[in-house]
């Protein structure tokens, strides 16, 4: 290794006519290079800090919930099973700093930052072309925020940091080799390089990809001009065999390292061999190209970096072409990542209201409610409804709400969500069905790996089921966690002594359903509403009467007459010389009306409102459909009006997608 | 900071750390209890020839130390708040107590004060285990399957190595779910697993030749499933089974596995040959394995009659689940004509003990036979109230093995080689994972305290989320690789031909 810094290339000969007069061409200066440098750094870090923690905070707690970490030895021997692990470790350690989104995206600009000037140095790459360098990190920003619904579906261990430490592992192993001049050296840490491929895989692999560029670059540069290369270490380069094999030794190292390694992995295929570490999104027998795009991208980038023109060989105007393609390139990735922003209200809104649910904040589970623009999702309502519940408030808020059933929506691909997988372990909890919670947790932790939301609703059960041993082992693994330690610390005690739990309030209401529910052998089939839905709404239950009002709450959902007269007056009876809420009076009025042989009605006390409500919405929906209109298109005029009834939830809350 | 200086300070750090070596405490209070250590290898007897007993100790003390006397010396041990056993140290343990004991004295240390609790024995027997294991690691089992594997450990060492990764075939749609695996006489040149799903087939082993074949015929309800392997020929007899899963929405046993349909067949691996050995309309047969000499086949039965035509019957099976209840089976067997006679119930759990049985295994002298017996139903993994108990077959009598027991599930018993030792999936330790445990079994035919197979790191079952499905002793490694299962999966399965 040669340890002092290289002199700048000398030119030995002129290859231009030696009789005209060269123009001086026109450069950058110094202090405007370093300016530009700065500025593209800045703009990085600023476009970073946007799109991360302004408009995906929410979805970079989300991501942190749903990864995993911890220090124990066995999860980083399971990272190590692929190639790559050591980066998968890594970039799950970082992600937990996704617990305070700021942190997290600071820590990730940073690394964003430190690998955009390393690369420089590794390339030997002008700060002038600052703004080429930066575009790696562009890829790595859009490929945070693009994927929409595939969050809920990543199968790449520590994918949130993933790239951005892959990138910077692959620069750092360049810029080791840029640190040795001489051949033989130069071979010697090619290869040394490749055997880190069981560390950092794919982006091992990247390295020896650019080593073999960054060769091909100086060889063809140093067969244009007869110069005296840094690598001959002052000596001309001749050897035609060392030209060749230069670049030929990286591509045979990238064919034949994880062909090796294959060898050594039992759990990787022939084919993923080359490409373990770039994250693929697939599921089922449906794979989505387009979040893959920035990975790919990002691979290529770097590929052009040797060839971008040093100094001595900028020409007259070649200092414009750099700062028009600099503007050129940073409006171009401002506009690309912008683009591949995904922005769908719903998306955001579910995780803001899965979190608010998690942490017992109901209000702001409805006010998120409140202040959504278009239709929910039916996550998102059965989210509000659980809410409701938990406030008391499902009788006489339940339609005050929307109640639609928007499909969540890629947009970009044509992934299929299933509940199951978003939100459909929690909804299970809150509505005290334990085991059921407890058996999509495993089971997406089957497909996706543990992660920490999982583990906590894990915990939660085994401690509503009274399983304290489980419970422990699965709080002591959070205990390990930097972020969720305090939560598993708080909630230990109980595994030692099962009866504090009542003095846990968070769990009264989980545990009221659980203990009053009776047990019988079912399944789900995956479709956690409708399974509620049949469930609860079939279900009798004179003991309890929080339990009582959820199987009301779902024979009001069912729109089944029969279905819901029984828990009507049962929720009565329970209910002696209470209010009943406007809900049921509106469902009791209107099924009275609908089928008037089924029950008489006559004599029951609704409250005036309900009753001028009720004629006011037939009247309404009479004169309307008198004119024409369809019931669809009278549904919408008089949504405004009675949206919030359940006269307008029955004839027109209608083709709800669930899922 | 230069490169040589943060040589210096690492090899600095190193020294200091290796000369920090464990001190007994001079004036610790004295306990009169047994320290709780994780796992639990108090008073266990264990082969002369196991791994270090590596444990934690979950006093939540700060330190820990301890002494570890034996003939001929002692030694001293404790980091933090776990006992790592030097390796060589521990064979020379071993190799000085065969047939005697090890004290084992824990010091923990809260603060400036050290305690000193009850010392245990670990008692070593003379008798040897087989040096390897095998078994599936997998989540406790659901729907989804995904990252399984079959690994072989071998119990001389911390060393463990997969035998087959279903992720090395294929993911996704077209991903496979692999199980039960099994062995000739506790050796691996014949040897079999199978796959189900995407590239599905029955691996086997034939004197080391590797072959997959497709057992389902027209004739039988599926492919083989729970392998029997005849000691002297070339015969397994499988169960096929038509079996779904449902969930319980409160119980804590959470998951029911049930048979619809199930019958036994009898596999001829040199003629590539299927027939069947009992397919009763209203029994449910499964769990077939041989006796020693390969005279007689267990298996166990249930009697069960749909009632309902106007249901499927896996409709009617989830209603009347709790009705299916397994008892004990023999027929003898002719290996040279391959025929069975004689089929006799040898234990009636069902009508006399409203009891179900399950996983029957004849020890290697032929003498005793063990098997999982619980309330009712096939799977016993998912029932907590599924213990042990053994046969002795000489005298027909049954016990319990309470030793081998716990309040919570154990199934899946297995002899080793020498009879000496016996092998069970417990989820004693927290109900749902289940953990390979071995007792020794002396000539008495006395089990003694079960200790679950030593891990490198004591705390390993705490954080390790997956189970240990199915464990079996063998005699030697596989020595196939992943890579070569692996192409062979994804090679076409030959059919098996049905004869009568």
């Amino acid at each position: 290794m040669v340890s002092a810094a290289p002199k700048q290339s000398v030119v030995t000969k002129q290859t231009s006519e030696p009789n005209v007069k060269e123009k001086k061409p026109f450069m950058l200066s110094k202090g405007f290079a370093v300016g530009i440098s700065i500025t593209v750094t800045v703009i990085v870090a600023a476009m970073g800090a946007y799109y991360l923690i302004v408009e995906n905070s929410d979805m970079l707690f989300m991501a942190q919930t749903q990864s995993f970490f911890t220090t124990n030895r066995i999860f980083l021997e399971e990272c190590m099973h692929q190639p790559g692990g050591l980066i998968s470790w890594a970039a799950s350690f970082l992600t937990q700093f996704f617990y305070y989104p700021a942190l997290g995206s600071a820590i990730m600009i940073a690394l964003w930052v430190a690998s955009m000037w390393l690369s420089k140095l590794a390339f030997k790459v002008r700060i002038e072309w600052m703004a080429v360098l930066a575009l790696p990190t562009f890829c790595l920003l859009a490929s945070m925020i693009d994927m929409g619904y595939w969050l809920y579906y990543l199968k790449q261990t520590g994918y949130w940091f993933y790239g951005t430490v892959g990138y910077l592992v692959c620069m750092l192993l360049l810029f080791f080799h840029s640190l040795f001049k001489k051949p033989m050296d130069r071979i010697i840490t090619t290869i040394l390089i490749a055997v880190t491929y069981p560390f950092f895989g794919w982006y091992t692999l990247l390295a020896q990809l650019y080593i073999a560029f960054i060769s091909i670059a100086n060889s063809i540069k140093s067969s244009k001009k007869v110069v005296e290369t840094e690598e001959s270490d002052g000596k001309k380069e001749k050897s035609l065999a060392y030209k060749i094999s230069r670049p030929l030794i990286p591509f045979v190292l990238i064919a034949v390292i994880p062909l090796i390694c294959y060898q050594l992995y039992p759990d990787i295929r022939l084919g993923d061999a080359w490409r373990i570490g770039l994250p693929e999104f697939a599921n089922n027998d449906f794979i989505s190209f387009y979040p893959t795009i920035p990975f790919v991208v990002l691979s290529i980038i770097p590929i052009i970096f040797p060839f971008l023109p040093k100094k001595q060989e900028m020409k007259g105007g070649m200092a414009w072409a750099v700062c028009l393609i600099s503007i050129a390139l940073l409006v171009a990735s401002w506009v690309w990542v912008g683009k591949r922003n995904y922005q769908d209200y719903n998306y955001h809104a579910e995780m803001r209201m899965y979190r608010a649910t998690e942490e017992q904040d109901w209000e702001k589970v409805l006010e998120e409610m409140s202040n959504l623009p278009g239709d929910a999702s039916r996550q998102m309502v059965l989210t509000k409804n659980v809410a409701l519940i938990n406030t008391g408030q499902i009788g006489t808020k339940m339609f005050k709400y929307n109640n639609m059933g928007k499909r969540p929506d890629n947009g970009f691909d044509t992934l299929h969500v299933h509940m199951v997988q978003t939100a459909g372990s929690q909804l299970y909890y809150y509505h005290g069905k334990t085991n059921f919670a407890s058996r999509w947790c495993i089971e997406n932790s089957v497909e996706f790996g543990y992660d920490f939301d999982n583990l906590k609703l894990l915990s939660r059960c085994a401690l509503v089921n009274g399983e304290m041993d489980v419970a422990k082992k699965y709080l002591n693994i959070l205990k390990t966690s930097l972020f969720h330690r305090e939560w598993a610390e708080r909630l230990l005690p109980i595994t030692e002594k099962p009866e504090l739990i009542k003095n846990y309030h968070e769990f009264d209401n989980v545990r009221t359903l659980y203990n009053h529910m009776g047990t019988t052998l079912d399944g789900d089939n995956g479709l956690v509403e409708m399974y509620l839905l049949n469930y609860f709404s079939n279900t009798m239950n004179k003991d309890d009467k929080l339990l009582q009002e959820v199987t009301l709450l779902y024979s009001l959902v069912q729109k089944d007459i029969k279905l819901f007269w029984p828990h009507f007056f049962l929720y009565a009876k329970l209910h002696d010389k209470e209010k009943m809420p406007v809900h049921y009076q509106e469902a009791a009025l209107l099924y009275g009306k609908l089928e008037p042989q089924t029950v008489n009605i006559e004599g029951m006390p609704f409250d005036e409102q309900v009753t001028e409500s009720y004629e006011g919405f037939q009247q309404l929906s009479q004169s309307l459909l008198q004119t024409g209109m369809k019931p669809e298109e009278v549904g919408k005029a008089m949504k405004d009006t009675y949206g919030d009834t359940f006269f307008w939830f029955y004839f027109f809350c209608r083709n709800l997608y669930t899922y | 900071m230069n490169f040589r200086t943060l040589i210096s300070i690492v090899a600095l750090a190193v020294i200091m750390t290796a000369c920090n070596h464990p001190t007994i405490p001079t004036n610790a209070q004295q306990e009169s209890r047994l320290p709780r250590i994780y796992p639990d290898y108090t008073e266990v007897t264990i082969p002369c020839n196991i791994c270090p007993l590596n444990f934690a100790v979950q006093e939540g003390e700060s330190e820990v130390v301890a002494k570890f006397t034996y003939p001929g010396g002692e030694n001293l041990y404790g980091e933090e708040q776990n006992v790592l056993i030097d390796e060589e140290d521990w064979q020379n343990m071993l190799k000085a107590s065969i047939g005697k004991s090890i004290q084992v004295e824990v010091y923990t240390k809260k603060g400036n004060d050290w305690k000193a609790f009850k010392p245990f024995n670990i008692y070593v027997a003379e008798d040897s285990i087989d040096s390897y294991i095998s078994y599936r690691v997998i989540q406790p089992s659901y729907v989804a399957y995904e990252r399984l594997s079959i690994n072989q450990r071998n119990l001389t060492n911390f060393e463990e190595r997969e035998i087959y990764n279903n992720m090395s075939v294929s993911t996704e749609e077209t991903g496979q779910c692999i199980n039960c695996h099994s062995y000739q006489n506790f050796k691996t040149d014949n040897m079999l697993f199978h796959m189900r799903q995407g590239f599905g087939g029955t691996m086997l082993v034939v004197n080391g030749e590797l072959r997959k074949i497709d057992l389902k015929t027209d004739e039988t309800l599926s492919a083989g499933v729970y392998p029997a392997w005849h000691p002297t020929k070339n015969l397994i007899a499988f169960s096929t089974n038509k079996t779904g899963q449902s969930f319980h929405t409160k119980d804590l046993n959470k998951i029911e596995v049930q048979d619809t349909e199930s019958d036994l067949i009898l596999y001829d691996v040199d003629k590539n040959e299927v027939s069947i050995i009992s397919e009763l309309d209203d029994e449910l047969e499964v769990f077939p394995t041989w006796s020693p000499d390969g005279k007689k086949l267990y298996f166990c039965s249930a009697h069960f009659i749909y009632k309902n035509d106007s249901i499927s019957k896996e409709t009617e099976m989830i209603q009347r689940y709790k009705e299916v209840k397994y008892n004990l089976y023999c027929a003898d067997f002719n290996p040279d004509t391959k025929e069975f006679s004689n089929v006799e119930m040898i234990y009636n759990a069902a009508d006399s003990l409203n009891q179900s049985v399950t996983l029957p295994r004849v020890s290697p002298d032929g003498r005793y036979l063990l098997f999982a017996q619980a309330e009712f139903g096939c799977f016993h993994v998912w029932h907590a109230d599924a213990d042990i108990y053994m046969m002795d077959l000489k005298t027909m009598q049954v016990q319990k093995m309470d030793a081998v027991n716990s309040p919570r599930s154990e199934s899946y018993p297995t002899w080793s080689s020498n009879g000496r030792w016996i092998m069970v999936d417990s989820r004693r330790d927290d109900g749902n994972y289940t953990r390979p445990y071995i007792a020794y079994f002396d000539k008495q035919g006395k089990a003694h305290k079960p200790f679950a197979v030593p891990q490198k790191d004591p705390n390993f079952y705490t954080f390790f989320l997956r189970s240990f499905n199915r464990p079996e002793f063998m005699v030697e490694p596989v020595t196939i690789t992943p890579q070569t299962f692996t192409k062979k999966a994804k090679e076409e399965a030959v059919k098996a031909k049905f004869v009568q």
